[in-house]
């Protein structure tokens, strides 16, 4: 009698392993509200096969009722049928719980790290020539104006870096400056934190405006001397 | 053997129920969030305004990582105080904030302040400064100086724009002892001015973001930190822990009572259709 049962579980337990563990090894792993999604579909058509018929159904739910029902059931059987109908009750009321109770924490804030720039910075080119001495230039300026908390690594750890919320942003970290263009950074750089659309939370960043304290030139500078020190290389559009 | 159409039906009903908390329209994944923030603790006594009051040992501090003031000029690149600790209680009434910072030097010239967001409208931590695409509100700053003995609640909404409010609401205390510095402010929960103060309701977070001022005198007679040369953070939250709350309870129970009930009714039909 157990054989009709077991393969529906069994195909359920497997499609949930190659979804978790199986996929990942060829792509990105699959969010878990999708995999949540994929098991109850798969569940779904397990139910509407075997209640195709009286036989299938009695195959796969017989045993499942007859356990639920108590009906020939003993010994550990007994005992685990009567913590089952002892804990469904309790986890639905900890459920119910856990989603009436009012929330302990913070709003959450979903800031875009790299909100769309204005039109006018969209695909602006450095305008300065990449020169060594530029560069040198460049790096220069970075650490004077930038290190003290985007650090002399160019890695976000500079001493001022502590207090701010979100933190300076980590050059060397491939998800910031190589997947942006150099227009990307001049717009950041040029009207800082307060430039921001509503979307990156301009009301937290501590990036400094910096069109009011230096000239386009030197911050073109800078942009190439944060690329050469973090060795990284801008995006471009192929 | 065969069971009835209707023990099948509710039995199914279980089945499914049982295997997926997530159909009864529960939560199924959750991921962890800031948790960092300043809360309130409710108490029924007044608020302490004594920063040597024992009520303070009671609640357990936050601590945030300040920075020197580097966002605009003029900067300052090096302070003393590196994190302050804030805890805080009220009573539905009024509100008291305690700041706790090392600081190896007692001076005339030392001083905190607290900022909040006013109203609904978004704020630069700078002072409320203008930002590009944001229509930002004005922030309210609760400022104290030790040789001043007492705090005052100022409003400011851009550089330049910072200034005493006519209505002073906000009472301030410090004390030094051991290198550390602990600061009581404390304000009514409401008042009457919504355009320039800060409102605390329950339950609700506000941001909230600090600075500290040493105020020590350089060789040269000049202040190591004055004005907008201070260790400041960024925006953090802030509440008042809300009065108690039990109908949670009361849902869990009913829900309880209904999931035990419907079991009841489902395992009855069942034993009803099986002994037919």
């Amino acid at each position: 009698m157990k054989g009709p049962l077991i393969k529906p579980l069994v195909l359920t337990g497997g499609v949930y392993v190659v979804l978790k563990f199986v996929l990942p090894l060829f792509t990105a792993p699959l969010p878990s509200s999708l995999i949540f999604l994929y098991i109850a579909l798969t569940v779904t058509g397990v139910l509407i096969f075997t209640t195709l018929s009286e036989q299938a159904m009695e195959g796969v739910f017989g045993p499942v009722f007859r356990f639920l029902s108590g009906e020939g059931v003993g010994g550990a059987m007994q005992t685990a049928r009567l913590g089952l109908l002892v804990l469904f009750p309790l986890l639905v009321g900890w459920q119910t719980y856990s989603s009436t109770v009012p929330s302990d924490h913070p709003p959450a804030e979903n800031r875009t790290i790299h909100p769309a720039p204005p039109g006018e910075f969209a695909g602006l080119s450095n305008p300065i020539p990449n020169t060594p001495e530029n560069v040198m230039a460049g790096k220069g300026y970075y650490a004077a104006y930038c290190s003290p908390c985007h650090g002399a690594k160019f890695d976000g750890k500079g001493p001022a870096a502590g207090g701010f919320s979100p933190p300076p942003a980590n050059f060397v970290d491939p998800g910031t400056i190589a997947m942006l263009q150099e227009s990307y950074l001049f717009w950041r750089i040029k009207t800082g934190g307060v430039g921001l659309s509503t979307e990156g939370m301009p009301w937290k960043s501590a990036m400094p405006r910096w069109e009011v304290e230096l000239k386009d030139e030197q911050i073109w500078k800078i942009i190439m001397g944060e690329y050469d020190g973090a060795h990284q290389k801008p995006r471009t559009w192929e | 053997m065969r069971m009835r159409k209707s023990g099948h039906r509710a039995g199914l009903l279980l089945f499914i129920g049982m295997l997926f908390p997530g159909t009864m329209g529960l939560p199924v994944a959750g991921w962890a969030q800031e948790s960092v923030a300043v809360r309130a603790t409710l108490i029924a006594d007044a608020v302490p305004d004594d920063p040597t009051a024992s009520a303070w040992n009671a609640i357990a501090p936050s601590e945030f990582p300040l920075s020197p003031q580097v966002h605009w000029p003029t900067r300052i690149l090096q302070v003393t105080v590196q994190s302050v600790k804030a805890r805080a209680i009220h009573n539905g009434k009024d509100v008291a904030i305690m700041l706790e910072y090392a600081d190896p030097t007692e001076d005339p010239d030392d001083a905190a302040a607290v900022e909040f967001m006013v109203g609904e409208k978004k704020a630069h931590f700078a002072h409320g400064q203008p930002m590009a695409q944001v229509e930002g509100g004005p922030v309210n700053i609760w400022f104290w100086k030790n040789k001043d003995g007492k705090a005052v609640d100022m409003t400011a909404k851009g550089f330049g724009t910072l200034k005493a409010q006519d209505d002073q609401d906000v009472k301030a205390k410090g004390a030094y002892a051991n290198g550390e510095w602990k600061v009581v402010f404390t304000r009514p929960v409401t008042t009457a001015n919504n355009e320039t103060d800060t409102q605390f309701k329950p339950g609700d977070f506000v941001n909230i973001s600090f600075a500290v001022w040493d105020g020590k005198k350089e060789a040269g007679g000049d202040l190591k930190e004055k004005g907008s040369q201070k260790a400041i953070s960024s925006w953090w939250y802030f509440r008042l822990d809300p009065a108690p709350n039990y109908t949670p309870y009361g849902y869990a129970a009913l829900a309880i009572a209904l999931a035990a009930g419907f079991q009841f009714v489902v395992i009855r039909k069942l034993k009803k259709g099986s002994s037919t």
